[in-house]
C-alpha cells in the first residue's frame, strides 16, 4: 500500500475529483479535493505553517479517492492536511466531545431518560449552539439504557481461545459504539440473523474505532484506540475467524484507516484487515448457496437504498442490494446522490451545517419526490441525518432484512 | 439468467452493462475509479474523415469496424439514441453526415452524433456566431479559438467575455463549479439580466461547456429563451461537461436497470476453470480490506487503451494489458512507437488485444484464449481512433457485438 503522499504524484490535474465532490458542488468555500489534495501539498512544508486552510471544509466522504482513475489517494491527503491543522489551531472543546462518542455513551447510558430528555429539549439545543457550536438543527442520537454488551453478556469474549465451536462458523462482531451505545436493537438483530443462518456470534472486547477522533485531527487519541482494538482483535482474526460489523465507517478503520492514515505497522493490523467484512459482504462472499435458499417474506412498502459513502469506500459495491431486490413487494428505489451531506460529526459543527445540509439537498429532494414509506441506508450518522432531515424512519438494510425473515428481536434481559 | 462481469466503467463499459442488464441479466461493473468519458467531449465520432457510412465498408478486415460489423454499429446506434432521448438529452446528427463543430482551441471537430447544445455550433449552418469567454473560468480563451477558427478560413462574427453575477468569489471557477450554478433556476434569471444588454445584435453565441449537469437540455432551452438567441457550447479542458453529463445519463440508468457497480477497486487475478482451463470463472479484486472473489459466467473487458490504463507502456519497451496479462500486438522497442512529427498518425494508437469476430482476444497462433472472455472498446487493436475519429463508434459498436455473442 502506498503511503498517501507519495501518490501525489500520480495526479494528471484531470478533476475527475472535483466533478464528484459532494461539498466543492455546493460551496466554493471549499476550491474541490485536487485543489487542497495533490496540488496544495506542494506548497506544505514540513516546518512551516500551512499556507492554506480552505481543506478544513472537507467533510471526509473520501468520493474522491473512489473515483481517481488513477490512484491518488487525495481523501487520504485531506484527512492528513486536517491533522495538521488541527495541531496548529487550538481544537475547539465541540470537537473533543463530539469525537468522543463511546465515552459519552459510557456516561450518560445509565443515566439514559434523564441525559435523553435533556439534551433534546430546546433550550439545550440552543445551549450546545451558542456555547460550544453544535448546530441545534443537526440530529443528536438517542442513548439507550441497556448497552448491547450488558444485553448479550454471555457472548463477550476475552479471548478466541475459549472457543469449543467449530471454528468455521464463528463470528466476531465488532459492534462499534451505535450498536452498543445507541441502537442495541441493531445489535439484537446481527446477532439474530447470522445465528439464524448457522453462526456462533462473539463479542470480542472492543472499543471506539477511533474514527471520530481522527476525522476531528486528534490523531494520537485515535491511534490510542486503535491499539486496544488491535490487540483484543488480533487473537481472533490470527485464528481465521470474520470480524463482521454493521457500521461501515468502524469496519472501513480496521480494514484501511488504521494502516493508511494512522500509519499503523505489523501483521496484526494486516490480518485484522483483511479478516474484517461488511455485514452484507459477509453475507453474500461466504452464505451465497444458504441465502439463495432463504424465502424472504413479502413486504409492501416503497422505500429508497441510499449507499453511504463509508460503504462505498470499502471498494465492495453495494452488496446489500442483491438482498433487499429479493424481497417480494418491496419497491426500491436508488439514491442518485453521491452523498447525504452527513460526514460523521461534520454535519454537526454549527458552521458546516449549512453546507452539510446544502450536500444532502439532492437526496432530501429525491427522497420527498418519490413519496417513500421508508429510507434504507447501511451509515449509523447518515440515517440519523436523513430522518432528521426528511422526517422519514430510516433503517438499516439488515433492519429489512430481519423484518422480511420474520425475526423477532426480543432479548433484553 | 447470466451473470456477468465487465471490467471498466467508460462508455463501452457502461453502454455494455446497460445491454446486458436490459436483456434481463445481472450485471457487476468493476472500476478504478471513473474516467474515459468524464475526459471526452461527449458527442459520438464515428469516422471524421469522410461520410462515415461509405468509409466503414472498405476497411481492413482485422480493423475493429468490421469485426463487430456494421449491424453492430447501426443497431447500438439505435440503442444509444433511445437511452439519450428518454434521458431528454438528445444527440442530433447522422452516421451519413458529419456535424462540423468548433473546438476549444479552435479547429474543426468532425462528429457523427452530439448533443443538440454542442451540434447547434456547426460551423457549416450558416448563422453567424460570436463566442464569449466567462469570468473567473481560466480553461477557455475565445480570442484563441476565434482567432483559429478565423485562419480556417470560419466568420467569428465577434468577441466577448461575459460577467458573472457574484461579487465575492473564493477561487477561480471549474467548468463543474458553473454547471452547478446554471442548474438553479434564479441563477439563469441573474445570468440573463447581466448578460442580455451585451449580446445586442447577436444571433448565434458560443460558449465553453458550462451550461448545467442535471438536467441540460432544460437549461439550455430556458437560457436561450432568456437571451433571446441560439446558444452552443464548446467543450473544454476536463472537468468535460458534455462527457459528464453523458455519463450521469448512462451510470444513472444502469443503476436503476440493476447494474451492481463496484467503484474503487483494481482486478488483480483471474479465475481460470473449465476441465481445460479455457473459460474465465471470476476475477479476484484487491479491496480495501484485501483480496476478495467476484465468480461470473462470462467477462468483458473494457478497460480502454494508452489513455484509459487498459494498456500499459513499459520503460523496457513492453505493452501489456493491465488487467489480465493477454497478448498484446506491438511493435517490440521503444523506437517504434511514435512518429517523427506529433501531428502524424502514431503507430502506438493502433497497438492492442486481437480479437476474431465474436470480439474473443486470440493468443498468437490466432486462437480464442479463453470461451467465455470478451474485448471491446479502446483496448482492442487495429485503429487509430485519433486520426480516424473513430472512437466512440468503435466502442458502442464493440460493447454491442461483445454483448450479442456473450449472450447467446
Amino acid at each position: 500500500m502506498n503511503p498517501p503522499l507519495f501518490t501525489t504524484d500520480l495526479c494528471l490535474k484531470c478533476n475527475i475529483c472535483t466533478a464528484a465532490c459532494p461539498v466543492a458542488a455546493v460551496t466554493d468555500l471549499f476550491p474541490g479535493p485536487k485543489f487542497v489534495g495533490p496540488q496544495a501539498e506542494r506548497y506544505r512544508h514540513p516546518r512551516l505553517p500551512m499556507p492554506d486552510v480552505s481543506v478544513d471544509w472537507c467533510s471526509g466522504c473520501g468520493t474522491c479517492s473512489r473515483v481517481c482513475p488513477h490512484g491518488v489517494a487525495v481523501a487520504e491527503i485531506n484527512i492528513l492536511a486536517k491533522e495538521r491543522l488541527a495541531k496548529e489551531r487550538h481544537t475547539p472543546l465541540r470537537d473533543r466531545l463530539i469525537a468522543h462518542p463511546e465515552l459519552l455513551g459510557r456516561i450518560a447510558s445509565p443515566i439514559a431518560p434523564v441525559a435523553n430528555t435533556s439534551i433534546h429539549l430546546r433550550p439545550a439545543r440552543w445551549l450546545l449552539e451558542k456555547t460550544i457550536g453544535i448546530s441545534r438543527r443537526a440530529p443528536i442520537p438517542t442513548f439507550t439504557r441497556i448497552p448491547l454488551r450488558k444485553r448479550f453478556h454471555d457472548r463477550c469474549l476475552d479471548t478466541p481461545l475459549d472457543i469449543k465451536h467449530d471454528l468455521g462458523h464463528t463470528v466476531a462482531f465488532f459492534h462499534g459504539c451505535s450498536s452498543n451505545y445507541y441502537e442495541p436493537e441493531l445489535g439484537e438483530q446481527t446477532i439474530a440473523i447470522l445465528e439464524q443462518l448457522g453462526y456462533e456470534v462473539v463479542i470480542p472486547p472492543q472499543i471506539c474505532c477511533g474514527l471520530p477522533l481522527q476525522s476531528n485531527g486528534l490523531f494520537d487519541a485515535a491511534r490510542r484506540h486503535a491499539q486496544a482494538n488491535i490487540t483484543w482483535l488480533a487473537p481472533f482474526a490470527k485464528q481465521g475467524i470474520p470480524i463482521v460489523g454493521t457500521s461501515t465507517s468502524c469496519t472501513l478503520m480496521l480494514k484501511y484507516d488504521y494502516r493508511t492514515i494512522l500509519g499503523i505497522r505489523g501483521e496484526d493490523v494486516e490480518t485484522i484487515a483483511t479478516s474484517t467484512y461488511d455485514f452484507f459482504e459477509f453475507l453474500t462472499g461466504f452464505m451465497k448457496d444458504e441465502i439463495k435458499r432463504i424465502k424472504f417474506n413479502s413486504l409492501h412498502a416503497r422505500a429508497l437504498y441510499h449507499p453511504p459513502c463509508k460503504l462505498r469506500n470499502h471498494g465492495i459495491g453495494a452488496p446489500a442490494l442483491s438482498i433487499l431486490r429479493r424481497i417480494p413487494e418491496l419497491q426500491l428505489h436508488l439514491s442518485e446522490s453521491e452523498c447525504c451531506g452527513a460526514g460523521g460529526t461534520y454535519g454537526m459543527k454549527l458552521e458546516k451545517f449549512p453546507v452539510a445540509y446544502e450536500v444532502g439537498q439532492s437526496l432530501f429532494n429525491q427522497i420527498r419526490q418519490l413519496e417513500l414509506d421508508f429510507v434504507i441506508c447501511d451509515s449509523e450518522t447518515c440515517r440519523w441525518w436523513i430522518a432528521k432531515h426528511t422526517g422519514l424512519p430510516v433503517y438499516h438494510p439488515l433492519e429489512i432484512m430481519a423484518r422480511a425473515m420474520d425475526i423477532q428481536c426480543n432479548l433484553l434481559p | 439468467m447470466t451473470d456477468v462481469l465487465i471490467v471498466g466503467a467508460g462508455l463501452t463499459g457502461l453502454f455494455a452493462s446497460l445491454l446486458v442488464a436490459e436483456r434481463g441479466n445481472a450485471v457487476t461493473l468493476v472500476a478504478q475509479g471513473r474516467g474515459g468519458l468524464e475526459l471526452s467531449h461527449g458527442c459520438i465520432d464515428i469516422w471524421g474523415r469522410a461520410t462515415p457510412s461509405r468509409a466503414l465498408s472498405q476497411l481492413r478486415k482485422s480493423h475493429p469496424y468490421r469485426l463487430a460489423g456494421t449491424a453492430a454499429l447501426h443497431a447500438a446506434l439505435e440503442f444509444f439514441e433511445e437511452i439519450t432521448q428518454q434521458a431528454e438529452y438528445p444527440f442530433p446528427g447522422s452516421i451519413s453526415r458529419n456535424l462540423h463543430l468548433p473546438t476549444a482551441l479552435g479547429a474543426i471537430h468532425p462528429t457523427a452524433l452530439a448533443p443538440q447544445s454542442l451540434a447547434q455550433g456547426d460551423l457549416f449552418d450558416g448563422t453567424p456566431f460570436t463566442l464569449a469567454g466567462i469570468d473567473n473560468l481560466l480553461d477557455f480563451y475565445p480570442q484563441l479559438a476565434a482567432s483559429n477558427l478565423r485562419r480556417a478560413g470560419i466568420a467569428v462574427q465577434s468577441v466577448l467575455e461575459l460577467p458573472i453575477p457574484m461579487d465575492d468569489t473564493h477561487h477561480d471557477f471549474y467548468t463543474s463549479d458553473l454547471a452547478h450554478f446554471f442548474d438553479k433556476p434564479n441563477w439563469r434569471e441573474e445570468v440573463a439580466r447581466v448578460w442580455k444588454p451585451q449580446l445586442i445584435g447577436i444571433k448565434r453565441l458560443g460558449l465553453p461547456a458550462v451550461l448545467g449537469l442535471r438536467d441540460p437540455q432544460h437549461v439550455l432551452e430556458d437560457l436561450q429563451e432568456r437571451l433571446g438567441l441560439t446558444l452552443f457550447e464548446i467543450p473544454t479542458l476536463p472537468p468535460s461537461l458534455p462527457g459528464l453529463r453523458l455519463e450521469v445519463i448512462l451510470r444513472r440508468r444502469a443503476l436503476n436497470t440493476g447494474v451492481h457497480f463496484i467503484e474503487g477497486p483494481r482486478v488483480v487475478g483471474r479465475i481460470d476453470g473449465g476441465s481445460d482451463g479455457r473459460r474465465v470463472s471470476g476475477v479476484v479484486l484487491q479491496t480495501v480490506g484485501g483480496p476478495r472473489v467476484y465468480t461470473a459466467d462470462v467477462v468483458i473487458l473494457a478497460t480502454g487503451g494508452i489513455l484509459n490504463g487498459g494498456l500499459v507502456f513499459q520503460q523496457d519497451g513492453r505493452v501489456q494489458e493491465s488487467v489480465f496479462d493477454l497478448p498484446v500486438n506491438y511493435d517490440q522497442g521503444r523506437g517504434y512507437w511514435t512518429t517523427t512529427s506529433p501531428i502524424d498518425s502514431q503507430p502506438y494508437s493502433g497497438y492492442g488485444l486481437l480479437v476474431n469476430d465474436l470480439m474473443q482476444p486470440l493468443d498468437d497462433k490466432g486462437a480464442p484464449i479463453f470461451e467465455n472472455l470478451y474485448v471491446a472498446g479502446g483496448l482492442l487493436g487495429g485503429a487509430d481512433r485519433t486520426m480516424e475519429g473513430s472512437r466512440q463508434g468503435i466502442d458502442l459498436a464493440t460493447a454491442y457485438r461483445a454483448v450479442e455473442v456473450a449472450l447467446g
